[in-house]
């Protein structure tokens, strides 16, 4: 027989069978309870605030704050450039490609970390990347971006070099002046994705 | 190794040993095949040997089938496999500069390092002219980088851009395929070549 039949008839119905069964789009990727645990230990998903106060003056484009807080809360107040995904609504299809992307950094603040750890697990355990929080949340942004206390004359270098960075990206970010109002028209749009730095992986062919 | 780089099972160094390893054998099955010869990789186009068309195409099959397969089963993840992007117009004229530089020097960059690696000179000129290529690609950059990004699509598939399933389109492109098959061997006895 020659090969180009043999080849069919193994082909044609694997193919036939490809073709007659539903696709499957189950996603098996899970994270165990324990695998979950020892990420969570680790503390990797905290950004600090001064990295985001950086980012945010440096004009960051990777970057993207999501506010986990309700509508009516980051209506009050939001930081600057951020979008709203309330965590009620965090597994809804809408938020699908902000979430599960892999050009982006996406860091989830609420108040305190809580809100925002809990959206971080769940996305976690959806097999989502690059979804961080920011450590201490919206209050803790306050007591140190937007209103840094001067260390006492006794601490260290560090401790000063540390106010003065805060003090000058919090000069930067409006000095404590709560920016109110601002995002209102933000709440539904979606962000542009734009393209970021390309994967560097060998290419196929021959 | 995709899904076993992204879920840190294995590290980006094992990665890349792992595709040293996998590329010597390639090599090594390439050049057993006699693929190293140019004539064979020109006589697809002038129709005396379809050799190389009936090796890739089956090889593209056997891996659709394979990754569509594992998918039912729940063995792989098909959103976690890397799909290069799409740039429409990079890859018109990639295929087009590509298409030439294969009938011209009858090799592709796999088989000439082979047919180099064996001492073939043709081989060896293709290979200088390779990297010649590439640095006139990189220090000329500037240049043509508006073209080279131009038009990026994204990672579509085509059975998506058609709204049918993957099976369907796995099912359409095997047909495709056996009737290239059945082409190339009417070719072949079309435009025999005694010696090559």
């Amino acid at each position: 027989m020659k090969p180009r039949i043999l080849l069919a008839l193994f082909i044609i119905p694997l193919g036939l069978i490809i073709a007659a069964v539903p696709q499957n789009t189950t996603k098996p990727y899970k994270l165990t309870a324990g695998e979950m645990l020892s990420e969570a230990n680790t503390r990797t998903q905290f950004v600090t605030p001064e990295t985001v106060a950086d980012m945010i003056v440096n004009k960051d484009p990777l970057l993207r704050l999501i506010d986990v807080r309700s509508q009516e809360e980051f209506e009050k107040f939001s930081l600057s450039g951020a979008i709203n995904i309330p965590l009620a609504d965090i597994l809804s299809d809408q938020y699908v490609d902000i979430l599960n992307q892999d050009v982006k950094m996406n860091i989830f603040y609420s108040n305190g970390t809580l809100n925002a750890n809990e959206a971080w697990m769940i996305t976690r355990q959806l097999g989502y990347s690059n979804n961080y929080v920011l450590e201490g949340g919206i209050n803790y942004w306050f007591d140190a971006i937007l209103n840094p206390q001067k260390p006492a004359s006794t601490s260290s270098d560090e401790e000063f070099a540390k106010y003065d960075f805060r003090r000058s990206a919090g000069q930067a970010l409006g000095g404590g002046a709560v920016q109110a109002e601002q995002n209102k028209a933000s709440t539904t749009a979606k962000p542009v994705i734009t393209a970021g730095p390309k994967k560097k992986k060998a290419s196929g062919g021959c | 190794m995709g899904p076993l780089v992204i879920n840190e099972i294995i590290s980006e160094n094992t990665n890349l040993f792992l595709a040293f390893i996998i590329g010597i054998g390639f090599g090594f099955v390439l050049e057993s095949s006699g693929f190293s010869s140019s004539r064979k990789l020109a006589g697809v186009f002038y129709g005396y040997d379809t050799v190389v068309l009936k090796v890739f195409f089956t090889g593209a099959i056997t891996c659709m089938l394979g990754l569509l397969f594992f998918s039912l089963f729940g063995w792989i993840d098909l959103n976690l496999v890397y799909v290069n992007p799409t740039y429409l117009t990079s890859a018109v004229v990639g295929g087009i500069i590509m298409g030439a530089g294969f009938i011209i020097g009858g090799f592709c960059p796999g088989t000439s390092f082979c047919g180099a690696a064996i001492g073939k000179l043709d081989a060896m000129v293709f290979v200088v002219g390779l990297f010649l290529g590439v640095l006139i690609f990189g220090l000329g950059y500037n240049l043509w980088d508006g073209l080279y990004m131009a038009k990026n699509l994204g990672a579509p598939k085509i059975s998506e851009s058609l709204g049918m399933s993957d099976g369907i389109f796995a099912l359409i492109l095997i047909l495709i395929a056996l009737a290239m098959f059945t082409a190339g061997e009417w070719a072949e006895k079309k435009f025999p070549r005694e010696e090559y």
